[in-house]
């Protein structure tokens, strides 16, 4: 498929704000299922400078200062990509068991190294939890093979889980999002990496947006759609799994548990984290401003278009952003 | 053993009777004193005497607990042991026969002369629960640590190893990580610790150097010999309050010092500096700083100290900024350049725009000027996984494979859980260790050290099931029992020598390109004379330490207060925004304190004398009460119930709730000052902090009190003269001791702009009560302009109102009439903007223009015995004097101070 993306994002501050600096994850990366066609940043006043580096895990960042007073600032990513469907696991790897891929992530005296290890450990928003461990251990009985254990539960979470915009924060750590068994695809890719985590297996957060149809006979409205976000877990060959020593191959199956599918050839991929906050699609710090107002646009098209298939639920982390209220960070007069 | 000192006639030597004096080492634990270990004894034997194990934990990380052993290391079967008391150590020998004058009999004097000058000095170690309440003062013994060539020597050398294995360690997980890849390091360990940072892979630091500071802590075993208990990388504390050790004991042993060879540690910190200066890749000369996090952190006064004495600018994050990938300082002279940082500050806070985004200690963007190769940083962001105790079990496997040696300096056996075969090894002896947080001070994970041997049976279970299930989050390391060093214990007879479990913290110091020297000395750190876990938290002492050498002794100094480099440096130091800001507010509030502890005095000698009965002179003082915050606006007024009033200025004026009582702006001095404490002697910062301390001591005291003691005219007086006074000694330094740059400017600035306010005020409600139309009120006003005795020599007993405009208006030689007051505050207004390049125009142009003043035109009353053009000319004083403080902060402060926050979508 070749997608047409726009990400536009918009913020209006009361009072201007003096100076800012921020660092955007909007780029969309190549993956053995997508490429990027084409990409344009657009910032709105133009900013003092701008770079743009490649972090750790692959993913593009890009780094912009604003040196003068500004009102508003207006930030447009226009991305062309093209996907395909994501490769399905190999028989063998989905026979491997879920114990064998946990004990290769388990150190001891010169273990073999499995670069998958970079998502196993606790993360800023995603904790070592017992609640969540509890809850994962339902899917993950003896002798049962990763791949099964990993889609019963996105099912689960799927089914489990009421999707509501408004039950929960940018920053509502997992453990409260499985208590109330509600929340957004962020919360939902959290709760899902922290069981799988917690079972000893590495799984990291997917940053991106999802294509979806207009009801049937109504144009495509721009703007409507949103960023999304889903989980990505390690099956190791199974050879690799069983044998230490041998040679560290293996596939990143994305799940989706806001839907309850795997990833498509519909899905477009942002960034790669260990959470939300590596690659968070925008952050900043201002200087001055004591309030704003954010608004986030997000285009998905099909070029050509015309493909169907059914509406799916998915959201955005940044609208509920505009909903929450900007809070001072820092007051620091230490005198007056 | 004889508990005291002074009975002695017998002729022994002065080690012969400090050894029969002093109290032995408990058993088990080597005894500095007598460089021996008694066997441990069982109770049955010796029950009086079974103490219970000091135990000492480190100051930077909760619990670094050690205890009684019952295990390795094992006491080396040919140490001498000793059933009864032994000879001193020959280094002790040396010190106790050197001691001078007295000998003996001269250690209670040298003790209090030590304990003054630590206050004096005011040194002190912040508790981050009380950051409202004074700071503590720091405590140092009075005798040293000694160390002999011989054992400095191994600590030395296997200290540069370790220095050096970890610095390669950082490089390779930065960098290609092949040890993680080699099964060398664990994953939980570099991916698993939060203080990995993924933002600064691929950084290459400049000379190639990731660590040009480190900390190890050493413990020494009965067996004699040192071993690693942690090692600290992200901002280890110490290299300051140790130099004010070494100062302050030194001082109080000059013969001792002197014949000891004691090795000095100027060159040290030299090469140091000299170092980060040579591996700036920019600046000619490069500007170097000291980034605290603020005077609420528990160290800020080696901060300071260290800054002043290596020659660095202190500065806050708040201070710094990222323009286009480089580092500015903020100053009143625009954005100044910044090439190198020394950091006091843990990497989780350094930059709010990649790290913790609710830090408001860092600086935003500061990872990109780092990883662009713009700034140095000491030590790099990133090191904190190398404190984690976990790694110490890897750190032999890694220096074979990294330098290709073996360690020479062991470190207390330790066991990370997370690799099974180590959890195993470590669970039967559980009892025997203390369990450790493998990520230390990483919030949720985090838990406090425990003691294997104060768990009972049940919790040691309890233990052993959470390691099995999160053996990654459990690290075990071996007691061992602490070497005890004689410490002195003052006490109303005398004192004892007692001893004292103790820690050393010694310190390797970049200088060269992968190159290290060891610190010779280090901070000693020793437990609590009771206390089962001690630190400098929990009122745990220091003392300092005396590296023997062989060699030459190395004289070079830095400490030439008048003289030396990094005191010139600080003179040509720029002046950071903040700084600028806080001597601003230093001024103002010092004015405020004065004015209000002056108009306190006036009001209760007027409500006591008998000539206070004229309703204007009360309605004025009541007035004059309520503007300057000394009663709240509910006390009736003055002329209804004048004991009211009066009880209710005596009751707030310790009330530092109340923004503006004489106690809370003596409070918001300190506060100021504190901030440029640097610039300030130790004299003048202690008038502050004890002007402080008495008064709000003084007025807690009072208000215990019952019945009339409580609202005593006398003892108010009494507390608000000392008040005066200490204000006055306050003046005097900020006048004839402080230099006078442009921050000095605006603290004479800030203190203008007060008196302007509150003279004119005060002048103007004088003539509108009508109070000075009576000799009391008359005289009152006087006596606020402390202007009584100039008046009556000038015109008598005459009391008209041309007289007084004259001189407390127009006159140009009385500090306090408002024409002078104005005329100078313009000259230095003008002054500033004449040295800040940018500024937007003259900030004195709201100020009144003095030479227009006419004295005739002034006093011309009107109809009703008002003198409107008088009434005009005060409001236009008060109201100028309150547009300069909002300018001069639109200038020259917002940059500082404007809120920041972090956003995200």
């Amino acid at each position: 498929m070749l997608l047409h993306v726009t990400h536009e994002t918009h913020y209006d501050y009361s009072p201007a704000v003096e100076t800012a600096q921020h660092m955007v994850h909007l780029k969309p990366r190549n993956t053995d299922s997508q490429r990027l066609q084409s990409h344009h940043l657009s910032v709105e006043p133009a900013p003092a400078n701008q770079t743009e580096s490649v972090d750790l895990q692959g993913n593009t960042r890009s780094f912009f200062e604003l040196g003068a007073r500004h009102e508003s600032l207006v930030v447009c990513a226009r991305s062309l990509v093209q996907t395909h469907v994501p490769q399905p696991p190999t028989p063998a790897t989905r026979q491997v068991g879920w114990e064998p891929v946990r004990e290769r992530f388990r150190y001891r005296a010169g273990a073999l190294y499995d670069s998958a290890s970079a998502f196993r450990f606790s993360s800023p928003y995603v904790p070592q939890d017992d609640t969540i461990d509890a809850y994962a251990r339902a899917s993950f009985s003896a002798g049962r093979s990763a791949f099964d254990a990993v889609s019963e539960l996105n099912l689960r979470i799927y089914n489990e889980f009421k999707y509501d915009a408004e039950s929960t924060e940018v920053n509502t750590p997992a453990v409260l999002a499985l208590a109330q068994r509600r929340g957004v695809c962020q919360d939902f890719a959290h709760i899902m990496i922290a069981c799988l985590r917690g079972m000893g297996l590495p799984a990291r957060y997917v940053s991106g947006y999802l294509l979806t149809h207009p009801p049937a006979g109504q144009p495509r409205m721009v703007g409507a759609d949103a960023s999304h976000a889903w989980i990505s877990a390690w099956f190791p060959e199974p050879n690799a799994a069983d044998a230490p020593d041998a040679s560290c191959g293996g596939q990143w199956i994305d799940f989706d548990p806001t839907n309850g599918r795997c990833a498509g050839e519909d899905y477009v991929t942002l960034a790669i984290g260990r959470d939300f906050s590596d690659v968070s699609p925008m952050r900043g710090v201002l200087h001055g401003g004591a309030s704003h107002t954010l608004e986030v646009r997000v285009t998905v098209e099909p070029l050509p278009p015309g493909v169907t298939a059914p509406q799916l639920v998915h959201e955005s982390v940044a609208v509920r952003a505009a909903a929450a209220k900007a809070k001072a960070a820092q007051v620091k007069p230490t005198s007056g | 053993m004889n508990d005291s000192l002074f009975d002695t006639g017998v002729p022994e030597s002065p080690a012969e009777r400090a050894g029969s004096l002093a109290a032995d080492a408990s058993p088990g634990h080597y005894d500095e004193l007598r460089g021996a270990v008694r066997p441990l004894l069982r109770h049955a034997e010796h029950p009086a005497t079974a103490p219970s194990p000091a135990l000492l934990r480190d100051a930077a990380i909760p619990a670094e607990a050690l205890a009684t052993p019952v295990g390795a290391p094992p006491h080396p079967p040919d140490l001498p042991t000793a059933p009864d008391t032994l000879p001193l150590a020959p280094p002790w020998q040396h010190f106790f026969d050197e001691l001078g004058t007295d000998d003996l009999a001269d250690l209670p004097r040298r003790a209090d002369l030590l304990e003054r000058q630590v206050r004096d000095n005011g040194v002190t170690y912040n508790v981050y629960s009380d950051s409202g309440g004074p700071p503590r003062p720091w405590s140092l013994d009075l005798f040293p640590l000694i160390v002999s060539p011989d054992n400095w020597s191994r600590i030395e050398a296997g200290v540069l190893q370790r220095v050096r294995v970890l610095d390669r360690v950082m490089a390779d997980v930065y960098g290609p990580q092949q040890l993680l890849q080699q099964g060398l390091l664990p994953p939980a360990l570099v991916q698993g610790h939060p203080g990995y940072l993924r933002s600064m892979h691929g950084v290459r630091p400049p000379g190639d150097t990731w660590l040009h500071i480190a900390a190890f802590d050493l413990a020494r075993g009965p067996d004699g010999e040192w071993w690693v208990v942690s090692q600290r990388t992200q901002a280890p504390s110490g290299l300051g309050y140790l130099l004010e050790n070494r100062l302050a004991v030194s001082r109080q042993f000059p013969q001792a010092f002197e014949s000891m060879n004691v090795q000095r540690l100027a060159a040290t910190y030299t090469a140091l500096v000299d170092n980060l200066k040579a591996r700036c890749a920019y600046g000619n000369p490069p500007h170097i700083v000291l980034l605290t996090p603020g005077r609420y952190s528990e160290t800020y006064f080696e901060h300071a100290y260290l800054a002043r004495y290596l020659g660095l600018t202190l500065v806050e994050g708040s201070d710094l900024t990222v323009r286009d990938q480089h580092l500015y300082l903020k100053t009143l002279n625009g954005l100044r350049p910044v090439h190198g940082i020394v950091k006091r500050l843990d990497d989780e806070f350094l930059d709010p725009l990649e790290l913790r985004p609710d830090s408001t200690l860092g600086v935003p963007g500061l990872l990109q000027a780092v990883r662009c190769g713009h700034v140095l940083v000491a030590n790099m962001p990133g090191s904190a996984f190398l404190e984690s105790p976990a790694l110490l079990g890897f750190l032999p496997a890694l220096a074979q494979h990294l330098i290709g040696e073996t360690l020479q300096l062991p470190a207390l056996p330790t066991w990370w859980c997370g690799e099974r075969a180590a959890m195993e090894n470590a669970l039967p002896m559980l009892a025997d260790c203390v369990i450790k947080p493998t990520y230390s001070g990483s919030g949720q994970r985090n838990f406090e050290a425990v003691l294997g041997s104060q768990l009972s049976r049940r919790e040691l279970d309890e233990w052993a099931g959470r390691m099995a299930r999160q053996g990654d989050l459990h690290t075990v390391q071996r007691y061992m029992p602490l070497s005890q060093m004689p410490t002195w214990q003052g006490n109303t007879a005398g004192g004892r020598i007692m001893p004292r479990a103790v820690l050393l913290r010694v310190f390797a110091v970049s200088d060269g390109p992968a190159s290290w020297r060891v610190l010779p000395g280090g901070l000693a750190r020793l437990a609590g004379s009771n206390a089962q876990i001690a630190s400098m938290q929990r009122g745990g002492g220091s003392a300092d330490v005396w590296v023997q050498t062989r060699g030459e002794v190395d004289r070079s100094s830095r400490l030439q207060p008048l003289a030396s480099r990094a005191s010139i440096e600080r003179y040509r130091a720029p002046v950071t925004s903040r700084a600028a800001e806080n001597m601003f507010w230093l001024g103002r509030y010092t004015e405020r304190a004065d004015n209000s502890v002056r108009l306190a005095r006036l009001t209760l000698n007027q409500l006591a004398g008998d000539d206070a009965n004229s309703p204007p002179l009360l309605t004025w003082l009541h007035r004059l009460a309520l503007r300057n915050a000394l009663v709240s606006d509910e006390v009736p007024t003055a002329p209804q119930s004048r004991r009211v009033f009066e009880r209710a200025l005596i009751a707030s004026m310790g009330d530092v709730k109340d923004q503006a009582s004489v106690g809370s702006n003596l409070q918001s001095i300190r506060h100021a000052a504190t901030s440029v404490r640097e610039r300030m002697s130790p004299d003048h910062w202690n008038e502050i902090e004890h002007a402080e301390i008495d008064f709000l001591r003084s007025s807690a005291a009072m208000a215990e009190e019952n019945g009339e003691a409580r609202y005593s005219t006398v003892a108010a007086q009494r507390m608000l003269e000392r008040a005066a006074s200490a204000l006055a000694a306050m003046t005097g330094a900020q006048t004839d001791h402080m230099t006078r740059d442009d921050a000095w400017q605006l603290l004479s600035i800030g203190r203008h702009i007060e008196r302007l306010s509150f003279l004119s005020h005060a002048l103007a409600s004088g003539f509108e009560s009508g109070s000075v139309h009576s000799i009391a009120g008359f005289e009152s006003m006087l006596a606020l302009f402390d202007s009584t005795i100039t008046f009556h020599a000038r015109y008598q007993q005459r009391r008209d109102a041309a007289a007084m405009v004259d001189l407390l208006v127009l006159d140009h030689d009385n500090p306090r009439s408002l024409a002078w007051v104005t005329h100078s505050l313009t000259k230095r207004l003008r002054r500033l903007a004449s040295t800040s390049p940018g500024s937007q125009g003259d900030l004195s142009q709201p100020l009144p223009d003095t030479s227009l003043w006419e004295l005739e035109s002034l006093c011309e009353p009107d109809s009703e015995l008002h003198y409107p053009a008088l009434a005009r000319l005060l409001e236009d004083c008060e109201a100028a004097a309150y547009e300069v403080a909002s300018s001069i902060s639109a200038q020259y402060f917002t940059h500082t101070f404007e809120s920041r926050q972090s956003v995200g979508a």
